[in-house]
């Protein structure tokens, strides 16, 4: 007897995609035993026993090698419907499926690694989009430890067929790591922890040519896990030896900077459930009659314990891989910007604000025309502006957070900070964005002290000048200023690194 | 009985009757606190579609069954009186089940249980709107 393939709750409507299986199942189940009949007469015939040998696998775990074996035997495509199967089953029906079936999942998936099925890293990805950040419920934590040992065994294989799938891993790992890294000290943790570091650390060290392709956003993620050990001698290497990654032709991190990291990356971080929901508040609700939907998605993701820990990956997957058609940019659905301003309020704690604002602003720091998006800087921009009067607070704060990090984050590159904010500026009002800067210099609410440093700022006067770092107290100053947000997260390790081994003698 | 075959109607469109033939589609916006009464549990809920919304009471377990921000869909439901109240509900031949969330657009405004419905002069079995009681449900108010 097969078992089920997902558990529904009671008043769940029954589901397609399994009824179609199960009924393949059904039919074929007599012709799924050796010996297979070879001869398939047409497509409809294939895509049957496809289905029938796919509910198989997972719904009978005792017989999944003999299905397995038929299933090689009748191959005509490279496996490739059989994969865009299991994409749908992982997409529409993973957190339905019962457990038995997510351990033939897995086991499946390990063989079309083996054959190097076509769509391989299609589903790879689609799992690793299970894994739920900063979730440390046990089916969560499992998936992730299976996927991060599927990741390492199949090593060569996967370098070798699928090396950009690699880099999705480590840009997804790396994430994860640093929300299991800031939490708890759970002995079982712990093992996953070593396995993460195992997988993104040989990553980083042998093949850094690849890893290089994620872009700047890989620096961003760095910088979080810098209190790591492994993580700590990567960076002293990156500043100071970064020939010891014998990547061809890389000299310096600011190489990273001016690659703009691509928006597939950020999809890796929000479940398909998470993006589902999030492209229809941005693609069909009006302004205006957002509350419920934003109530809904909140108590989902947001509010459950550790949730406020994504919200740095949906700003970056807003501003970065959502991008609305000019039609809906016109239309009164609900703008980017203010669904970044209402995820920036469901921040509780201040880290988590302070790395969604890095998040926000991260392309301003390195933008260049010439691969740079307008649309990945303009959130920001109208969130500035248009929390202006109602929201002076956090125009104000995020105004001042932007000049923080021109000053501060990368003090040994920061003319290429500098180069690339003014050029975010200057190309928001080239492409119409706002009609000049006067919208924040002219601009009465804003405290007199901030409109003058951003006007030093835009007339280039302060570039190599010195800097109040701490503006706190200045008496020109009518507005008490915010809370500077958590320092760390404004310096990338690579100035502080270098710093730190001076002071210690250790440079060469 | 040809239910099945009964093609959905939009939320604006249904009319109090005497009869389990309301197949609909959608999302939950409200739920109020379970009432236990005895064995029986009932819960009252505001639902709505991109038409209009109404005020749909759940029975027994379903009242736990469903949150806002479900999608729902009503086969063989009935929109009749109940304790003064114009209510959508399954009754005992209709079905209701859970088919997605989040992912459906809707309007407050009318709603279908603030409508003060009397009997059509012509045809004393149907019912006819006389006047708008509330632009939007005066137990769930919008979210300002």
């Amino acid at each position: 007897m097969a078992s089920e393939l997902i558990l529904l709750a009671s008043y769940e409507a029954k589901n397609q995609l399994q009824l179609s299986l199960k009924k393949a199942f059904e039919l074929l189940e007599s012709k799924l035993r050796p010996p297979f009949p070879l001869t398939i007469s047409n497509p409809e015939e294939y895509m049957h026993l496809n289905q029938a040998i796919l509910y198989g696998v997972l719904c009978e775990p005792h017989k999944a090698k003999v299905h397995m074996k038929h299933l090689h035997a009748i191959v005509t495509d490279g496996y490739e419907l059989f994969l865009s199967l299991l994409v749908k089953i992982v997409n529409e029906l993973y957190l339905k499926l019962v457990d038995s079936a997510k351990n033939q999942l897995i086991w499946v998936t390990k063989e079309m690694v083996d054959v190097s099925a076509i769509g391989i890293d299609g589903l790879l990805v689609c799992l690793v989009r299970q894994v739920v950040g900063a979730d440390f419920s046990e089916g969560n934590l499992w998936l992730c430890s299976e996927l991060a040992n599927l990741f390492l065994c199949k090593w060569d294989c996967l370098l070798e067929e699928e090396p950009l799938v690699m880099t999705s891993a480590l840009y997804a790992y790396l994430r994860l790591l640093a929300d299991h890294c800031r939490l708890s000290v759970d002995v079982k943790l712990d093992a996953l922890k070593q396995l993460e570091i195992k997988f993104c650390v040989k990553l980083l060290r042998e093949q850094f040519h690849l890893c290089l392709k994620i872009g700047r956003d890989l620096i961003r993620l760095l910088q979080d896990l810098v209190h790591v050990p492994e993580f700590k001698a990567i960076w002293k290497d990156l500043v100071l030896n970064p020939g010891k990654f014998r990547a061809t032709g890389f000299l310096d991190i600011s190489q990273l900077y001016r690659t703009r990291t691509s928006g597939c990356y950020f999809l890796l971080r929000i479940t398909p459930e998470m993006e589902t929901q999030l492209r229809f508040l941005l693609s069909c609700v009006k302004f205006g009659s957002q509350k419920r939907y934003q109530a809904w998605f909140a108590k989902k993701f947001l509010l459950r314990p550790g949730g406020e820990a994504v919200v740095v990956d949906i700003v970056r997957f807003i501003c970065c891989s959502h991008h609305p058609s000019n039609e809906v940019i016109q239309s009164d659905i609900i703008p980017r910007w203010a669904v970044i301003g209402w995820l920036l309020t469901c921040c509780r704690k201040s880290y988590f604000e302070a790395v969604a604002k890095l998040a926000l602003f991260y392309d301003w720091l390195f933008f260049d025309e010439r691969v740079d998006n307008v649309m990945n800087i303009e959130p920001a921009m109208l969130l500035m502006v248009y929390s202006m009067p109602k929201y002076m607070k956090l125009t104000h704060s995020l105004l001042e957070f932007l000049l923080l990090l021109v000053d501060n984050y990368d003090l040994d590159r920061k003319s290429i900070i500098v180069r690339g904010v003014s050029s975010a500026f200057g190309t928001l009002v080239q492409k119409g964005v706002v009609c000049s800067m006067d919208v924040l210099t002219c601009c009465d609410v804003l405290s007199p002290f901030l409109r003058e440093r951003l006007q030093n700022f835009l007339l280039g006067s302060n570039v190599g000048a010195p800097k109040d770092l701490q503006p706190v107290g200045v008496p020109a100053d009518p507005m008490p200023l915010l809370s500077l947000p958590d320092m760390s997260i404004m310096v990338t390790p690579a100035a502080s690194q270098k710093r730190k081994l001076q002071a210690r003698g250790e440079m060469d | 009985m040809a239910e099945e075959s009964q093609a959905m109607i939009s939320l604006k469109d249904i009319v109090p009757a005497a009869q389990n033939n309301v197949n609909t589609m959608f999302i939950l916006l409200d739920k109020s606190r379970i009432k236990t009464d005895g064995q029986n549990k009932s819960c009252l809920t505001l639902v709505a579609d991109q038409t209009a919304a109404v005020h749909l009471q759940l029975w027994g377990d379903q009242c736990d069954a469903f949150e806002p921000g479900d999608i729902l869909r009503l086969q063989n439901g009935i929109f009749s009186h109940q304790r003064n109240k114009w209510v959508l509900r399954t009754g005992k031949r209709g079905m209701i089940e859970k088919v997605g969330e989040f992912t459906m657009a809707f309007v407050e405004t009318p709603n279908m249980s603030e409508i003060k419905w009397i009997p059509d002069p012509n045809n004393s079995k149907k019912y006819v709107q006389e006047s708008v009681i509330s632009p939007h449900s005066r137990i769930f108010p919008p979210i300002p």
